[in-house]
């Protein structure tokens, strides 16, 4: 029962979130744009340094930059170098149990090895 | 009997490949990438040179000068003694093993040689390498164990990587003599 159709209870939640992003936005631009004096005078003292206003949001871009970066050098380094013999099977091929052949029926699904894969492919059929 | 002929190496740069026949059981598979170019060597020399005279006009301190010969110097023994793989060899003897050879610029050769009870096969396997996916010739080696079994994987041609119409060429010699091993009577 897990559709993506639109449910009453999905559009209270999209609303709400909605409604509450945009009271965060309208926040963080009072909190950065507004002087401290005016927000003294108003009795809202307990506020974060405007230093983080500019901060948060370059940390979050740089973050975002290095990530491009990490996530190329991730994949780079659990890639299997070419000596290892996950590049030609894996534990799965190992433990595969041979079903019978049957006549004219399809034969079952297996991992062929690969000296069998090169012969077929690379050497000429008498 | 010898014949070679040439080739392209995966990045595109010509590579020849050399057949020698000794025997019916013995064969020698020779891979020749390009030599080192004097282009290459001068502009890589020039550029070195040219960033420590900029260097020098901007600290005035004639070391920058002296270090800059000397690190050339130094960098063009390394990369001719350890990077710089001229020709790799394969030599395979049917009932003794195969021999993998490296010869670098500056004259060095590392061998191998791997007997042939520890030969499973030869092939060509495919794997992701630095963004490409290329073909290349390994040696896989028996698992003691487990007849079926790969217990090690061992590339060949590592630094002049081959196309694949290279290695078909390296890949059906090989076959011819190892077919031979299992219709010669096994001697224990």
């Amino acid at each position: 029962e897990n559709s993506p159709a639109p449910l009453p209870e999905r559009a209270i939640y999209g609303f709400a979130l909605f409604l509450g992003s945009w009271f965060g936005f309208i926040l963080y631009l009072i909190w950065a744009y507004i002087p401290e004096t005016w927000l003294f005078s108003l009795g809202l003292t307990y506020w974060p340094q405007k230093y983080w206003a500019v901060a948060l949001p370059v940390y979050l871009l740089v973050a975002v930059g290095i990530g491009y970066v990490l996530l190329f050098g991730i994949n780079m380094m659990s890639t299997a170098p070419l000596n290892s013999t996950h590049t030609v099977t894996d534990n799965y091929a190992k433990k595969q149990q041979q079903k019978k052949f049957q006549e004219e029926a399809i034969p079952a699904l297996r991992d062929i090895p690969i000296s069998e894969v090169n012969r077929m492919f690379f050497l000429p059929e008498k | 009997m010898a014949e070679e002929r040439r080739f392209r190496s995966a990045c595109g740069a010509p590579i020849a490949l050399r057949r020698r026949q000794h025997s019916a059981s013995c064969r020698e598979l020779a891979v020749r990438g390009p030599r080192l170019q004097l282009r290459s060597l001068s502009a890589a020399t020039s550029a070195v040179w040219l960033a420590a005279y900029g260097l020098f006009a901007i600290s005035e301190n004639s070391v920058v000068l002296s270090a800059a010969i000397f690190v050339s110097l130094i960098g063009l023994i390394i990369y001719l003694h350890f990077v710089k793989i001229d020709q790799e060899s394969l030599l395979v003897i049917g009932s003794l093993g195969i021999q993998v050879t490296s010869s670098y610029a500056s004259g060095k050769e590392s061998t191998t040689f791997i007997e042939m009870g520890q030969v499973k096969d030869v092939v060509i396997n495919e794997a992701i390498h630095m963004q490409k996916v290329i073909y290349y010739l390994c040696i896989l080696l028996q698992d003691p164990e487990d007849p079926q079994g790969v217990s090690e994987v061992v590339p060949l041609f590592q630094s002049s990587k081959p196309r694949l119409d290279c290695l078909i060429e390296v890949y059906k010699s090989c076959q011819e003599i190892l077919e031979q091993r299992k219709t010669a009577p096994q001697s224990s």
